[in-house]
């Protein structure tokens, strides 16, 4: 019942199990060897989500990123309490609209650059309208 | 100190989020059906748009300015709801978060230090709109009624409170309780703002100004003595923790359009009923109680807004029960009682109460083994409906053309809680 309470404030991930959930080989006979190396399966929650509250989910639309390996038809996961910085690939608001990009920070400001060729880099003038909305840790493509 | 904090516009900020164009422009969203408005940007408020007005009324101004409307997306909102609290329970010591509704909650700040009172403030509402997105307004205060009148404050001048008002000086809580009229402050109803006018009592500062008995005689004696030790500063409400277990579940739809065969009235209320067993089960409760109710429309109006009386009753069962077709069947019996076909309908809804703990659940040796059967079918029903949703399996008497079923003609996907509808982006 008290789940949540079994990690601190510093634990930001979706882990939610109890010693219940740790299989058994549930062996009659000689098989119950192993039983004392069982452990939990691997989560994805776990390995790809750091901070649940602050994680969301996109599905890459174009092939504008397809350098940095992400395809059109991959899921992005975006964490939005990870800072924008120079290099990250974002999704950014660009006037009003969402992109993914990578960003570049440098002394003149920020530029938004595609990773594709046949795609523009956007520089990030007075007149744009940009925020950066979240950071993109994974992707995940269908084989 | 406690705090109060409360997303801003937050179903509008919901609808944002997704779409940054709609930044600082006028956004509203509809309440189920499309019927009337239930949440309302700045910018729409400031072109006049009127809360809980009907849809059509407000219609010509909507359009003739562009503002975004928005059928309710109850599964976006509830998920970025969850967020907001949860960010703030990682922030926060356990149990220091009292959720109070779907936008605000109570917070215990008595481990903060009271020169850190504003800063930490701040620190929260930032790192809440920086992970969720959402915009909030935090009122500060030593009691919770006096924390609500610091956050009306704040959403009222945001610009120059950046949505944080801390009331940590006598002084300070004075001049916000003289800016606050007194039927702003939480707890004071019509009625009483009216009666208090009267005696003109006119704001929130007058209020406080009165003893606990003179309260106690004429604000309606506990609950009334209360609310002016709050205003006085003295911790009166305590915080809550979570209501895990409900006395009453309640299930309660306006139709999509008006119904007049007993059968879709029967199949709205099978839905309702198998909705308040599955919340019941999630409590694991077992209810004794089941009450339907169904609302016609008023005969001699045609206008569209006018209910007529509510008709109900109830059926008190001889064992408490949590199995969805032990409360369908008298479920449906009280439908057919109350049906009159020479009316129309616009609302039915199901209660269950007289809420037990559910006796069947550890399996005792003494109940029937049926029970455990029942048990264990509902178990299956709401695990495979939980993971597949929407309803895939349901019992028969739910109905398969759902005629009643509510109208959303503008809801946005649901970014959040779907795979199949995630955000596209280039």
């Amino acid at each position: 019942m008290d789940g949540e309470q079994w990690y601190g404030a510093a634990y930001k991930g979706s882990k939610k199990y109890n010693q219940w959930q740790v299989p058994t080989a549930n062996a009659t006979g000689f098989g119950a060897a192993a039983d004392d190396y069982m452990e939990r399966g691997i989560d994805l929650n776990e390995q790809l989500i750091r901070n649940k509250p602050a994680t969301f989910f996109f599905r890459m639309n174009s092939d504008a990123m397809t350098e940095a390996g992400i395809f059109s038809g991959d899921v992005l996961i975006v964490d939005r309490s990870i800072k924008a910085v120079n290099g990250k690939i974002i999704v950014a608001i660009l006037n009003g609209e969402l992109l993914v990009r990578r960003l570049q920070v440098h002394i003149k400001g920020v530029t938004l650059l595609a990773e594709n060729k046949k795609y523009g880099n956007i520089p990030v003038d007075e007149f744009s309208n940009y925020a950066a909305w979240g950071v993109v840790i994974h992707s995940i493509r269908t084989i | 100190m406690k705090a109060i904090i409360d997303c801003n516009s937050f179903y509008c900020s919901c609808e944002r989020l997704f779409r940054p164009a709609l930044q600082n422009k006028p956004v509203v969203v509809l309440s189920n059906n499309d019927g009337c408005i239930i949440s309302r940007s700045d910018e729409a408020k400031a072109l006049g748009v009127e809360m809980a007005g009907p849809y059509f009324k407000a219609k010509p101004l909507i359009e003739k300015h562009g503002v975004a409307a928005f059928s309710s997306n109850y599964n976006l909102y509830g998920d970025l709801s969850w967020r907001v609290m949860e960010t703030l329970r990682m922030l926060l010591p356990p149990h220091a978060v009292e959720v109070y509704s779907v936008d605000e909650c109570f917070v215990d700040l008595s481990h903060i230090r009271r020169q850190d009172l504003a800063a930490f403030s701040l620190h929260l509402r930032e790192t809440v709109e920086q992970w969720t997105g959402i915009k909030v307004s935090i009122g500060v205060a030593a009691t919770k009624v006096l924390s609500k009148v610091a956050n009306r404050l704040s959403k009222k001048n945001k610009e120059s409170t950046n949505c944080v008002l801390v009331l940590d000086t006598p002084r300070k809580t004075e001049q916000a309780l003289q800016r606050t009229p007194v039927e702003d402050v939480w707890g004071v109803g019509h009625q009483y703002s009216v009666k208090l006018h009267a005696m003109n009592i006119n704001t929130a500062y007058d209020l406080s100004t009165r003893d606990v008995a003179w309260a106690t005689k004429h604000l309606g004696g506990v609950t009334g003595a209360r609310l002016v030790r709050e205003l006085k500063g003295i911790e009166s409400i305590q915080m809550m923790d979570e209501l895990v277990n409900k006395k009453m579940i309640a299930t309660t739809r306006m139709f999509g359009s008006p119904v007049r065969e007993l059968k879709d009235i029967k199949e709205a209320i099978a839905t309702y009923t198998s909705r308040a067993a599955e919340k019941l089960r999630r409590q694991h409760g077992a209810a004794n109680t089941i009450s339907v109710f169904v609302v016609p429309r008023e005969q001699s109006h045609s206008t569209y807004f006018r209910h007529g009386p509510t008709v109900g009753s109830h059926i008190i069962l001889p064992l408490a029960t949590s199995c969805t077709h032990e409360l369908i069947k008298p479920a449906l019996a009280l439908v057919e009682r109350l049906y009159d076909a020479t009316k129309v309908y616009k609302k039915a809804g199901v209660m269950l109460s007289g809420i037990v703990p559910d006796s069947s659940i550890q399996g005792s040796l003494f109940a029937e083994p049926a029970a455990n059967k029942n048990r264990m079918l509902m178990s299956m029903i709401d695990n495979v409906n939980f993971a597949m949703r929407d309803d895939v399996l349901k019992f028969a008497s739910s109905g398969t053309t759902r005629n009643w079923k509510m109208r959303q003609e503008l809801r946005s996907p649901r970014y959040t809680t779907r795979w199949e509808e995630l955000y596209e982006i280039s």
